[in-house]
């Protein structure tokens, strides 16, 4: 390839990457203001109180991280779990209903949480999941799976079954077989819609409020009030630590894929 | 792949058993209506009760966390969990439990005021007559004030135990512009002279109603209002001189009334970056605060329209399916200590609800020293200036109206 | 027959279940039936209501803006990054944890960046000030709370270029590398190779993107009650308002506006699948 000709595209790309990149770079500096008035392009004075707010012992909001994650990551790996098996379904096999199935995947996309919320929230109080961790769980996989059967049902696709048929007819039995063909295979696209899941869960306000009834604190339920009433400073220390627990979640799930062989000669959304 | 699901089953089952075994709370006594408060507090002993309420004010959310909370664990050995949720997010959790019949909710506290409480209370969500519990109640409060026998307009009947005052006010910088208008006419001039950098939030924000009903209540009084039908056509022709005067204000505002900031919070941060030369909040202390804190400049000063404000009680209300009643009652009982009550305004910056003339001298002593910082009005300043709130079956008619006869107009 | 596949989808149809029971019983209320206000009888007087008020046709006017223009333009722009990162190989790697972190971040907090951004006193409206290029914050455009609505579309392409480059890249890149390559070994450009056979056979999945974000966009009530006008309201953000009003009569007004709003997303689902159908290319 001639060198010029990549320029272009990779200013392009190093523009998106900056136009992503900036406004965290800004958060965290609102993190450590004090007051920053018009017209100045520097804060005037900077202050710790976002910081003292999280991990000052008081708010809980450090211990909360922790049980947050923590739950989050259940529904990753639930939600990985559903979403292969759904997708295994749908690309490998023919059957009455499938257009169906696929419609309702999409579902929770589409369809304001309020309106769903609020019936669950009927229900799950009738069968006793609400106010519940369990409960809490539950409607966090409805809304992730749109997600991961995706990723999964593409990543299926791709690795198509043939190889499993090659080995079964190479002789392996099928604990082999899942074990040394299909998991290889399928281990990027599980760690990718394991990350889109955990955010999903994680991220999750409106649905965890009215399900977990407040009962099941999370890291969002105690930022977005600061968020929604205004004061920056203490949105946005509260928005860094999110986004590094988030970067700190996802490298972990890398580093568990990595003890994996991977097929390199597809790309996936890892 | 089977064994993989197993793992993370096992997990995710010992993860839910060791989560929600922390939520746990000890099993309570059957509450018993006529028990005294010294039987409340026995039977609270050793158990949790919650208290929900909007969680976007750090200091107030400290208070609970680091004041209250501790309080009641030491005098009483009750545990207080603060649950911060919207009053919205409240009311549909009580309407949904009721939907399903839950005897024992999860709620037991509840933050409240206004047309929520209406609803609620109508609609047998609450737990009351709940002052009659409370000793506390009948030895510093004033029973009879209009501010705790109603609650924008609607009779409290006691299933309301008064929390902290709030009150309209208005906020500029002393340093830009120094004058402040003391009634709408002069406001009018105020935003001649500032043209553009001025506004209020969109209703239904709650701050942004204020400012219009204080609009009103300087235009056309307020006494008016009091017993008014709840009808759209009554309250047009009432407001009809505020209406225009919104109207003719609006060719000033920023972004010429065609359009308005949703929420307060976004009016304080075009405030504190000098977007604005006025800003406004309904509790009148917090002013010092956010100059604490750095986000008003230094500068920054409260004032009041000439003719007054419209102002009242916050409350705490008790679910009616409250799983603990008990320690729900001893707590609401302690905030209206003067100790409490003391703390909360030093800290949070909100006004008692205390009849200082029930107070004894050194009762009295522990708001006298407290320091509140800079930019507010004197509270006998305040409390002269205070007007009732508006009915709250006219605001969301004069809700509707404004949005149709204001807004870009 | 096999009953294989229906095993494998029994928790999905369980979920889907919950779900479905969920939406049933929001929407009922729009007919009026909430039994424990002692509501009983189904009626259409809320639908009917709503559409004789003026302000709907405009709600939805808005909303289908909105909805249009930001999932329009996260869908080029997004397919556009998409196809340079493959066709530059770095659709591998760094790049892509970097493309994770928007999908990642609340709306809520999308909404704070483009307040500290493009506000009139914002950053960006500092800089052209102390460039001597603006006179004074009223004079920067209004991009927030405006009828425009570009706070909002702002917003969503943050949040949405990364979503669709997430959606198309992995298709998009096994084609390059299977048929693509093969294109240019016979002698097609690297380009030429791309435009005429990657991007057609991925078409599929860049109109799925679409459809998902559009119908995300104008069903969610978040950025447009933080970031948009006054008048005239998003149609979810007017949900919203009578879904908080305290008065719990307004519930069925609410649930109501879900209902239309979910019967417009239908109507568009289907039209668009109609003529696809039509169109194969």
């Amino acid at each position: 390839m001639k060198k010029r000709k990549n320029i272009l595209p990779k200013l392009l790309i190093y523009a998106f990457i900056f136009t992503i990149l900036f406004p965290l770079a800004l958060t965290a500096v609102w993190a450590f203001v004090g007051r920053w008035p018009w017209p100045r392009l520097l804060p005037q004075s900077f202050s710790l109180r976002g910081i003292e707010e999280i991990f000052g012992g008081y708010s809980g909001a450090f211990q909360t991280l922790g049980s947050s994650i923590l739950l989050s990551a259940v529904v990753a790996i639930l939600a990985v779990i559903v979403g292969t098996m759904t997708a295994r379904a749908l690309v490998l096999y023919d059957f009455p209903g499938k257009s169906l199935i696929q419609f309702s995947t999409i579902l929770p996309i589409i369809i304001p949480s309020t309106v769903f919320a609020m019936g669950t929230h009927v229900l799950f109080i009738k069968v006793g999941l609400a106010d519940n961790v369990l409960g809490v769980i539950i409607v966090h996989l409805i809304c992730s799976l749109p997600y991961t059967v995706k990723i999964m049902t593409d990543v299926t696709a791709a690795f198509g079954g043939k190889l499993e048929e090659q080995a079964a007819v190479l002789g392996a039995d099928s604990r082999q077989i899942m074990k040394e063909v299909t998991l290889p295979a399928l281990m990027p696209g599980l760690v990718s819609s394991a990350c889109m899941a955990y955010i999903i869960s994680f991220g999750q306000y409106f649905v965890t409020l009215i399900i977990g009834g407040g009962n099941v604190k999370t890291f969002t339920l105690i930022m977005v009030p600061y968020l929604q009433s205004g004061d920056r400073i203490i949105a946005s220390a509260y928005s860094i630590v999110f986004i590094l627990s988030t970067l700190l979640v996802f490298i972990i799930f890398e580093l568990a894929v990595r003890r994996f062989k991977t097929d390199e000669n597809h790309y996936y959304f890892v | 792949m089977k064994r993989w699901i197993h793992t993370a089953l096992i997990l995710v089952l010992a993860f839910t058993v060791l989560l929600t075994g922390c939520g746990n709370k000890a099993t309570t006594a059957e509450f018993d209506e006529d028990a005294s408060f010294e039987t409340l507090v026995s039977q609270a002993e050793g158990t949790t009760v919650t208290f929900y309420g909007w969680g976007g004010n750090e200091e107030n959310n400290k208070w609970i966390d680091t004041v209250l909370a501790p309080t009641v664990k030491e005098k009483y050995g009750i545990t207080l969990k603060r649950m911060p949720m919207d009053i919205e997010e409240v009311m549909s959790k009580l309407f949904n439990e009721k939907q399903a019949n839950l005897e024992k909710g999860t709620i037991d506290m509840i933050w409240i005021n206004g047309e929520n409480f209406f609803t609620a209370k109508e609609n047998n969500l609450l737990f009351g007559p709940v002052t009659p519990y409370l000793p506390n109640f009948e030895k510093y409060v004033d029973g009879e004030a209009d501010e705790i026998l109603y609650d924008y307009g609607y009779p409290t009947d006691g299933y309301e135990s008064p929390y902290g005052c709030w009150q309209f006010v208005l906020i500029n910088d002393s340093a830009v512009t120094p004058e402040q208008p003391k009634n709408t006419a002069e406001l009018l001039e105020y935003a001649k002279k500032n043209q553009g950098k001025l506004t209020y939030p969109a209703l239904p924000d709650f701050t942004g109603r204020n400012f219009v009903v204080n609009v009103i209540y300087d235009l056309v009084g307020h006494e008016k209002f009091i017993g008014m039908e709840a009808d759209k056509a009554t309250v047009k022709e009432a407001i009809e001189p505020a209406l225009e005067y919104l109207r003719e204000l609006n060719q000033y505002l920023w972004s010429e009334g065609k359009t308005f900031p949703a929420t307060l919070a976004q009016l304080d941060q075009m405030f504190a970056d000098g977007e604005l030369v006025m800003t406004m909040s309904s509790y009148p202390c917090v002013i010092a605060s956010s100059i604490e804190n750095g986000i008003y400049p230094d500068t920054a000063t409260s004032f009041v329209f000439e003719n007054g404000m419209n102002g009242s009680s916050d409350f705490v209300a008790l679910a009616a399916n409250s799983p603990n009643k008990q320690a729900a009652l001893v707590v609401m009982n302690e905030i209206l200590s003067p100790e409490m009550q003391a703390s909360r305004y030093e800290k949070v910056k909100i006004t008692p609800v205390l009849d200082f003339s029930k107070l004894t001298d050194s009762e009295k002593e522990l708001f006298d020293k407290v320091d509140l910082g800079k930019g507010i009005l004197p509270l006998e300043e305040l409390n002269e200036k205070k007007l009732p709130q508006m009915h709250a079956k006219l605001i969301p008619i004069v809700e509707e109206i404004w949005l149709e006869e204001v807004v870009g107009k | 027959m096999s009953k294989k596949p229906y095993l494998l989808l029994l928790p999905v149809i369980f979920l889907s279940l919950i779900f479905i029971v969920g939406i049933l019983y929001g929407l009922i209320q729009s007919f009026g039936i909430i039994p424990s206000l002692g509501m009983k009888v189904p009626t259409l007087k809320y639908y009917q209501e709503l559409f004789t008020r003026p302000e709907l046709l405009s709600s939805i006017g808005m909303s289908l803006y909105i909805a249009f223009v930001s999932s329009i333009l996260a869908t080029i722009l997004g397919v556009l990054i998409c196809s340079l990162l493959v066709l530059t190989g770095k659709g591998k790697g760094k790049v892509m944890h970097l493309v994770k972190i928007p999908i990642a971040i609340p709306h809520i907090v999308v909404a704070m960046f483009v307040m500290l951004i493009f506000a009139q006193s914002g950053l960006l409206a500092r800089v052209l000030f102390n460039l001597g290029l603006l006179e004074s914050p009223n004079a920067f455009p209004t991009l927030l709370y405006s009828q425009n609505g570009i706070g909002i579309i702002l917003a969503y392409l943050w949040k949405e270029i990364p979503f669709v480059i997430f959606f198309v890249i992995t298709i998009m890149a096994n084609i390059n590398t299977s048929l693509g390559e093969a294109a240019e070994n016979l002698g097609a450009s690297r380009w030429r190779a791309f435009i005429d056979i990657t991007l057609p056979l991925s078409m599929p999945s860049i109109k799925n993107a679409f459809l998902i974000i559009f119908a995300y966009n104008f069903g969610a009530y978040e950025l447009p009650y933080l970031l948009g006008a006054t008048a005239p309201r998003a149609i979810p953000v007017q949900a919203y308002i009578e879904y908080i009003h305290p008065d719990l009569l307004h519930r069925p007004y609410a649930m109501a506006l879900n209902g239309i709003m979910f019967l417009v997303s239908f109507i568009i689902v289907l039209i668009y699948h109609r003529t696809v159908q039509r169109n194969p290319n």
